[in-house]
């Protein structure tokens, strides 16, 4: 082995020790487990490099926030022209920069979501969702749907399938669940009580389950009927991953509030976002600066949205995310079928993809040979026996091909 | 660097971005903001000024977007550091180690007073309250919480839920059940409530929002005690005075003692780039718990790469300047100023309090926070009422200001007061009045009547500006 070489392991293994020292020695172990016992350091489209040089075709994208591959250079080129001209400014300010990227969002996001409350956190804008909701209503009672993941803040944990959140009291009273995808179950749950009603329209985390696409406009219709706001999670199947801007256009049914989350910068900036329809700002128009987020609405953070936002648009990736998602389906229901006894199923949309495996150890194995083979993979929170395919939507097609061709080595090896 | 299109702004121009404004996120935020001519759009943002693009005059910025300020706006050193971390990095992955997650939490740890050395990396102040709360609530396996009026600790779930004004809460009802809010400084209030069912209490060594209010040393005291006492978990909201705004580099070192975890966020960000933290005790019972629960709180922006190099940044520039040391010096001759103003105006000024630059003036009635607040924007000076006490006003300026700023604001504030004698003349007698009183005090009055003003003015010197 080289000097230089050995030098830079003990470097790696002096930091995982710092690691083990400042964070949990079981966080680093969780972390090896997995696979990940490396340090991230360079990126290159849709590759992340470890710090001794080693190539993975990333298809994890910190869930699905790379959209535009690792470290887009045209969103970079945007964020360093504005860092010199503006910065986080005041929040409780009006700002131009807040002006803009709004009416940018209104324009981007189909249909007649038109307003956008900012936040930095997926659970942060989930939880201003839901107090909109309730605060528009003056209603109490909140409906959410098996299996679903919306984050760690206060309202977001406690609608989501999270394992252990009973550990953390009895949280935000006045959640009822029902199964997803079940009408009947939706139709007596939903009423003129109800604030909200939560989903996301694919569970991501939840082996990319979807529901048919009746429930949908199902959900919509006893929506409207009962005077609830219908409320979609979509941090992880929005801009384009699922071969469409939003995953709502395929289901048919738009929501009332949207949340969207750190694809928006191109995982360049942490920001989220609720977008709403204008008839909900007139809760904001009333009550003013009654949801504050000092980072939320970050003067910078909205040059750099817009800047990613430009590079959506002049790459519509959602076109290629739908071709090339469809084709790698296919590759890996092939693998599925031979390799039964391990991956038991393929689910997903677009460049939304989630492997299922007969348990969560296996799943766990594969993320680890998945990673001597160059694929960054992660498993899934909700159902811990799936590993999710969340590649950027830049990928070529010769990179697919690199995902299936890996994939298939990781099972061999298995 | 380059001139863009984002250095002026007409007034044209500034209506249509105000219709933006409202139209995409708040009209009510446009004429809340615009009531008393704090409407600038900030532009050439440096040290402790700004300038509104649309009048190109300097404004003192004296809230800090509430203390995000703390290595001065527009500061090179941490701006250079941006932009060269773009050329490496982006949020990197949720999860997965890095030189940099690793290295700037380590240099937190390292910067905080005694066994505080664990750290939960987070995204904002409000992610990082709620992952304190929950580590409270995991490590006693209690889910009570005690909390303080007038408390502002964010606005998710939990932290809304541990906040002590009703107008942020009571449209969201219910919240989480077993928060319960004391009288903030009153340590036999919490000795009767305080129980072994009891996960935390949580408070701001000086309180913010709430109207700059100190903790006093007994209290701090008592409750440490009575946390040992019962096995409860003493959270510190270090969002607002860490990083050196009180004159130490945190809250409690005022104190001599140390809670069981922290949280901060705010000033960390060298405001260019959200970050956050909670720092808790290396001790059995909280360790404990994280080595069997590592995954309790995960935060998936938080301790992004480019965050984590930003920070890092900003922790060395605040050692390397010994900011706090500027924050108490500076500091203590601000103050010594306001209270001089206070005595000169003592219809009008009820007290002056603070540490640091966290110093708040107390007005003797509600409604002279926002006459005032319109009476120094006019004058250049860009000050805000606190959300949670509209009677006090926070000055909250940049910690790196000088001494020479320091003076030119006072003067500014000395003028200010001068010119609110005007309309004082017929107010002062009226609030005497109760029921006048109460309309005066009013926000719906205030905004409605400051708007009203405004539109004619805007009117008249239109008229005057087109001839």
């Amino acid at each position: 082995m080289k000097k230089g070489a050995s030098k830079k392991i003990s470097e790696k293994e002096d930091l995982f020790g710092a690691a083990e020292k400042v964070f949990s020695k079981a966080l680093v172990k969780m972390i090896r487990e997995e696979g990940h016992g490396f340090l991230e350091a360079g990126r290159d489209g849709s590759f992340v490099l470890d710090a001794e040089g080693k190539r993975y075709l990333d298809c994890y994208t910190s869930a699905g926030s790379f959209n535009l591959g690792r470290k887009n250079p045209a969103i970079a080129a945007g964020f360093k022209k504005a860092i010199f001209e503006t910065d986080q400014g005041n929040f409780v300010m009006p700002s131009q920069e807040k002006a803009l990227l709004a009416r940018r969002i209104s324009e981007f996001v189909p249909g007649n979501l038109d307003c956008v409350l900012f936040g930095v956190t997926r659970g942060e804008s989930m939880d201003a969702a839901v107090k909109l909701a309730r605060g528009f209503t003056g209603r109490k009672e909140l409906i959410t749907v098996d299996g679903g993941w919306y984050g760690e803040c206060g309202f977001a944990i406690s609608l989501s399938a999270r394992k252990g959140k009973e550990q953390f009291g009895s949280l935000i009273p006045g959640i009822k669940t029902v199964p997803f995808g079940d009408i009947e179950a939706a139709r007596s749950a939903i009423s003129s009580k109800t604030a909200a009603f939560v989903m996301e329209p694919i569970q991501a985390e939840n082996h990319c389950r979807m529901a048919e696409k009746s429930y949908y406009s199902g959900v919509r219709a006893l929506c409207d009927r009962n005077g609830v706001k219908l409320i979609f999670d979509e941090t992880q199947s929005g801009f384009g991953r699922t071969g469409r801007k939003f995953f709502f256009e395929h289901a048919g049914a738009a929501p009332d509030i949207l949340i969207v989350g750190e694809a928006i910068s191109g995982g360049m900036f942490p920001m989220t976002a609720m977008v709403f329809t204008p008839e909900l700002k007139k809760f904001f128009d009333i009550h003013p600066l009654i949801h504050l987020c000092t980072f939320g609405g970050h003067d910078l953070g909205c040059r750099v949205a817009m800047a990613a936002l430009d590079e959506y648009d002049s790459k519509a990736p959602w076109t290629a995310a739908q071709a090339l998602g469809d084709k790698l389906i296919k590759d890996l229901a092939g693998l599925a079928d031979k390799h039964k006894k391990a991956l038991s199923s393929v689910a997903g949309k677009g460049l939304l993809i989630s492997l299922k495996f007969a348990s969560e150890k296996t799943a766990q194995s594969f993320c680890a040979r998945a990673g001597e083979n160059g694929l960054l993979v992660k498993r899934a929170h909700v159902d811990g026996s799936c590993v999710l395919l969340r590649p950027s939507l830049l990928i070529t097609p010769e990179e697919a091909a690199l995902i299936s061709d890996s994939a298939g080595k990781a099972l061999d090896t298995l | 660097m380059p001139e863009s299109s984002f250095i002026k702004m007409d007034a044209k121009e500034r209506d249509y971005i105000q219709y933006l404004f409202g139209k995409h996120i708040s009209w009510g935020q446009v004429r809340y903001l615009r009531c008393a001519h704090l409407d600038i759009y900030e532009r050439n943002r440096k040290g402790c000024k700004v300038v509104d693009a649309v009048s190109g005059r300097k404004f003192f910025d004296c809230f800090s977007s509430a203390g995000c300020f703390n290595v001065g706006r527009g500061n090179q050193q941490i701006m250079e550091t941006l932009r060269d971390a773009l050329d490496e990095y982006d949020i990197g992955s949720h999860q997965i180690l890095s030189e940099h997650k690793i290295r700037f939490a380590s240099k937190l740890a390292g910067l905080c007073p005694g066994d505080l050395n664990r750290v939960v990396l987070c995204a904002s102040g409000a992610d990082a309250c709620a992952g304190a709360i929950k580590l409270a609530m995991g490590v006693t396996g209690r889910t009570e919480v005690i909390t303080m009026e007038k408390a502002y600790h964010g606005h998710e779930g939990f932290s809304l839920s541990a906040n002590g004004k009703d107008y942020y809460k009571e449209l969201f009802l219910p919240l989480m059940p077993g928060f319960r809010i004391v009288h903030f400084n009153d340590l036999e209030a919490v000795k009767k409530i305080a129980s072994k069912n009891t996960a935390a209490i949580v408070l701001e060594p000086v309180q913010g929002e709430g109207g700059i209010h100190v903790a006093t040393q007994e209290y701090m005291t008592g409750l440490r005690k009575l946390c040992d006492e019962l096995g409860i978990m003493l959270i510190f909201d270090e969002v607002q005075t860490g990083f050196g705004r009180t004159g130490k580099m945190w809250g409690m070192e005022h104190y001599g003692l140390l809670p069981d975890i922290i949280f901060t966020a705010k000033s960390i960000s060298g405001g260019v780039y959200p970050n956050g933290a909670v720092v808790f005790r290396e001790i059995d019972p909280l360790v404990k718990y994280v080595e069997e629960n590592p995954a309790f709180h995960t935060s998936h922006s938080g301790g992004s790469d480019i965050g984590c190099v930003v920070s890092s940044s900003v922790l060395d520039f605040l050692v390397e300047n010994k900011v706090w040391e500027n924050a108490a010096k500076v500091g203590k001759r601000f103050k010594d100023g306001l209270m001089e103003i206070g005595k000169e105006n003592p219809d009008v000024v009820l007290e002056v309090r603070g540490i640091g630059l966290m110093i708040g003036i107390e007005y003797k009635y509600e409604f002279i926070g926002a006459l005032m607040a319109d009476c120094l924007a006019r004058l250049g000076v860009w000050a805000v009422y606190s959300g949670n006490a509209p009677q006090v006003m926070r000055f909250q300026i940049p910690i790196t200001a000088g001494m020479e700023d320091v003076e030119e604001l006072l003067a500014r504030i000395r003028a200010a007061m001068k010119s609110m004698r005007i309309y004082l003349i017929f107010l002062l007698p009226l609030a005497r009045i109760p029921i006048f009183r109460m309309i005066l005090d009013n926000l719906k009055v205030q905004i409605a009547t400051f708007n009203i003003v405004r539109d004619i003015e805007e009117f008249v010197f239109g008229r005057l500006l087109r001839r």
